[in-house]
């Protein structure tokens, strides 16, 4: 009985704290179909008094959003499947390979998740200049291929993985090659799916690197787009709650997708030594 | 299933959305700029057929925050007169741009020109070449440029005067009983309008007669001082007056208003702008870009402008303006891109339409004399009653925030903890002084036509 009790208040709160967090959203999105008075009206309510479809008909106008979905997406999936590749290779050698300093290099890939990324910018900016990558999807891509938190993450994933099917695979003529690609990354699907989730999220979301370091319009990505409506004086509310809406539908997408994977992997990394 | 059913779904609201909004991209067009063959221009005259990069192809960057459109169409008419030359409009969020612009300014590759905010003259009078345009020439065409003079050069100007005026909601003005005549020309008839403009159930407020939550320290403390005859800062130009008599006669005088007459609460309308909108309140004092946002954000509302009032009529100086300031070139660019930006600098100045057409956009009374009767200029409400008394504005210099931020932190002191106007402001003062101990700022106040 005590413990049906607990359950129910249990599920309450969670309700309540569900609802807290999804609410903003909810009201993004219903706001996008308000004007901008009623948005900033002194009387507020959730669902629109007077419908409009404008702020999506006219979102183009104000921004080539099309162009910035598609650079967004070619930028945070190229990004994504980089990350996912060298953090379950980085990850398979830390985790299953014995050599000297391995220790040593964990500790220092661990140690480039305790830098502020905002320290690294000035001195990331000055090589990008140097090296001639301005400008160019170089300067977003490369610098983050390796992740301190993939590399982390898929070695304690990849540390559940028994060593005796490794051996096995060995023993029945399987190369390093064969090994890593069709036994280690089928088993590590759900590490995969939990940092594919994070990292296509950082790599949509991120908004000040992209936007220092690309000038040209057609090459800029969403999340610097939609910081646009955002005025010297003023914002254009509605247009930007459209466009975010429509911004946040294929993170939705992947996690929806993803995840069951996802949280069975963050489980495992997370339990696993 | 139910999985790719919500999938399903959120893919084609993405799609048919992203298909929607497709169909309006292809209308950005570049306006077709007639192209002139005469010079034209004041004092300052732009030659159309002098060559530029001895008619040899050349790109450069332009970079601004705000709209596309209206720097688009002068670029158009510079690049009609010169087909050879390329200029790439890169358009950016107003706050990050200036993190953005002083590191692409530091390097090679930088923008030749840049759009500038006096408020960042400090951080970005380092990466600016001085205009090649004779200061007479500058001074002849436009008003405040002996303010920014350095060196006997200049590096920006004033294309356009941004201060404050009344707006008020005419439909309450209406309801109130009051007419055109009633339109105060002093701080005690503005008091009165705005006790008639006041509704209240009991003691309860419903509309105030006016709002100035929230801007009381840019809109009034730091512009009122002038009509008393009070500079903001003394003689030496550096030093802040923040506890000076003016600023504490505006400072009572500001609540009394709300404690006895009525008029307004600090509890009331977080924002005086958005109560305004909300038709929450029947006047707020606003700056010139507040009419651009009623006409876009608040449309809504019907309402006017009149020029704000003044103690006795005959002030030493209205108010505080600020300027909107001109392009910066960038003196770390390729000499060529450098004297495309000079020229198209040039070009811009004597323009008259692109003078118009920014300044309009801006809310902002034309710095170019010969505009100050601009018919279209005049067509605008919050710039027609600037008018007649332009020439009594003054800037004081781009000042250190920590101006307003001081001022705003003893207002609230005041109004909400009750703190004593002496001490607030003694408070304000000592605050500021200590913030601007490294700042190389010295005001400009000592330039204004009419300084005693």
């Amino acid at each position: 009985m005590t413990n049906k009790a607990g359950k129910i208040i249990v599920n309450i709160v969670l309700l309540l704290l569900g609802i807290v967090t999804v609410y903003p959203f909810v009201w993004m999105v219903f706001s996008s179909f308000k004007e901008n008075q009623e948005i900033m009206a002194l009387e507020q309510s959730l669902l629109p008094q007077h419908f409009i479809t404008e702020n999506y008909i006219n979102m183009n106008s104000r921004f080539d959003f099309l162009h910035f979905f598609t650079n967004s997406l070619f930028v945070a999936v190229t990004i994504t499947v980089l990350v996912v590749y060298t953090s379950t290779i980085c990850g398979y050698v830390l985790s299953k390979y014995r050599f000297r300093g391995r220790n040593l290099l964990f500790g220092f890939v661990l140690s480039t998740m305790m830098i502020p990324w905002c320290v690294t910018i000035i001195p990331r900016y000055s090589l990008i200049q140097t090296f001639g990558w301005m400008d160019s999807y170089k300067a977003l891509i490369i610098p983050v291929m390796f992740s301190g938190f993939g590399i982390f993450n898929m070695r304690q994933n990849i540390s559940a993985v028994p060593d005796e099917i490794l051996e096995a695979a060995r023993i029945d003529g399987a190369n390093e090659f064969y090994i890593f690609h069709r036994i280690i990354f089928p088993m590590a699907r759900n590490g995969i799916a939990s940092i594919a989730i994070f990292q296509f999220l950082w790599a949509w979301e991120d908004y000040l690197w992209p936007y220092l370091v690309i000038n040209t319009q057609e090459k800029q990505l969403l999340s610097v787009g939609l910081k646009m409506f955002s005025g010297q004086y003023s914002t254009d509310y509605g247009a930007l709650f459209a466009a975010t809406a429509i911004s946040i539908l294929p993170v939705l997408l992947i996690y929806l997708f993803f995840q069951k994977q996802f949280i069975a992997g963050i489980a495992a990394s997370a339990v696993k030594g | 299933m139910k999985k790719k059913l919500v999938a399903a779904i959120m893919a084609t609201a993405m799609v048919a959305t992203m298909l929607t909004g497709c169909s309006s991209s292809g209308e950005q067009s570049t306006s077709k700029a007639d192209v002139p063959t005469e010079p034209f221009g004041d004092t300052i005259k732009y030659d159309p057929s002098v060559e530029i990069n001895n008619g040899e192809d050349i790109s450069v960057e332009l970079w601004e925050w705000g709209s596309d459109e209206l720097f688009q169409q002068v670029i158009d008419g510079y690049t009609a007169i010169h087909p050879n030359v390329s200029i790439k409009l890169v358009n950016n969020p107003w706050e990050d741009y200036w993190t953005k612009l002083p590191l692409a300014l530091d390097g090679e590759n930088g923008p030749a020109l840049f759009n500038v905010h006096n408020s960042y003259h400090e951080n970005m009078i380092n990466y600016m070449a001085p205009l090649d345009i004779p200061l007479e020439d500058l001074e002849a065409d436009f008003t405040g440029v002996a303010a920014h003079v350095i060196d006997d050069k200049v590096y920006y100007i004033d294309y356009g005067m941004m201060t404050g005026s009344v707006y008020y909601n005419k439909e309450m003005w209406k309801e109130a009983g009051l007419t055109d005549d009633d339109i105060p020309k002093t701080w005690d008839e503005m008091r009165e309008v705005a006790k008639k403009l006041t509704i209240k159930d009991g003691d309860k407020l419903i509309q105030a007669g006016l709002n100035f939550n929230d801007s009381f320290h840019q809109n009034y403390l730091l512009g009122l001082n002038y009509q008393l005859g009070e500079t903001l800062f003394e003689e030496d130009g550096k030093t802040p007056k923040l506890n000076s008599d003016a600023m504490k006669q505006t400072m009572q005088m500001l609540i009394d208003m709300y404690k006895v007459d009525g008029v307004g609460s600090e509890n009331f309308g977080e924002k005086d702008s958005d109560s305004f909108g909300q038709g929450q309140s029947a006047m707020v004092i606003q700056w010139g870009h507040y009419y651009n946002t009623l006409k876009t954000t608040w449309s809504n509302i019907d309402f006017g402008v009149f020029e704000i009032p003044t103690f006795d009529g005959n002030p030493y100086a209205y108010n505080r303006y600020n300027g909107e300031s001109t392009f910066g070139v960038n003196k770390n660019a390729p000499e060529d891109q450098q004297a495309v930006a000079q020229d198209f600098v040039k070009y811009f100045l004597a323009n008259d339409e692109a003078q118009i057409a920014f300044n309009l956009a801006m809310s902002t009374f034309p710095a170019k004399k010969s505009l100050a009767d601009n018919e279209e200029i005049l067509a605008n409400p919050s710039l027609s009653v600037l008018s007649e008394h332009i020439d009594r504005y003054i800037w004081p210099g781009p000042m250190p925030s920590t101006m307003e931020t001081s001022l705003k932190t003893a207002g609230q002191e005041i109004f909400f903890n009750g703190v004593d106007i002496d001490k607030a402001l003694d408070d304000a003062q000592a605050n500021a002084i200590r913030d601007m101990q490294s700042s190389t700022f010295v005001s400009v106040e000592n330039l204004y036509e009419h300084a005693e």
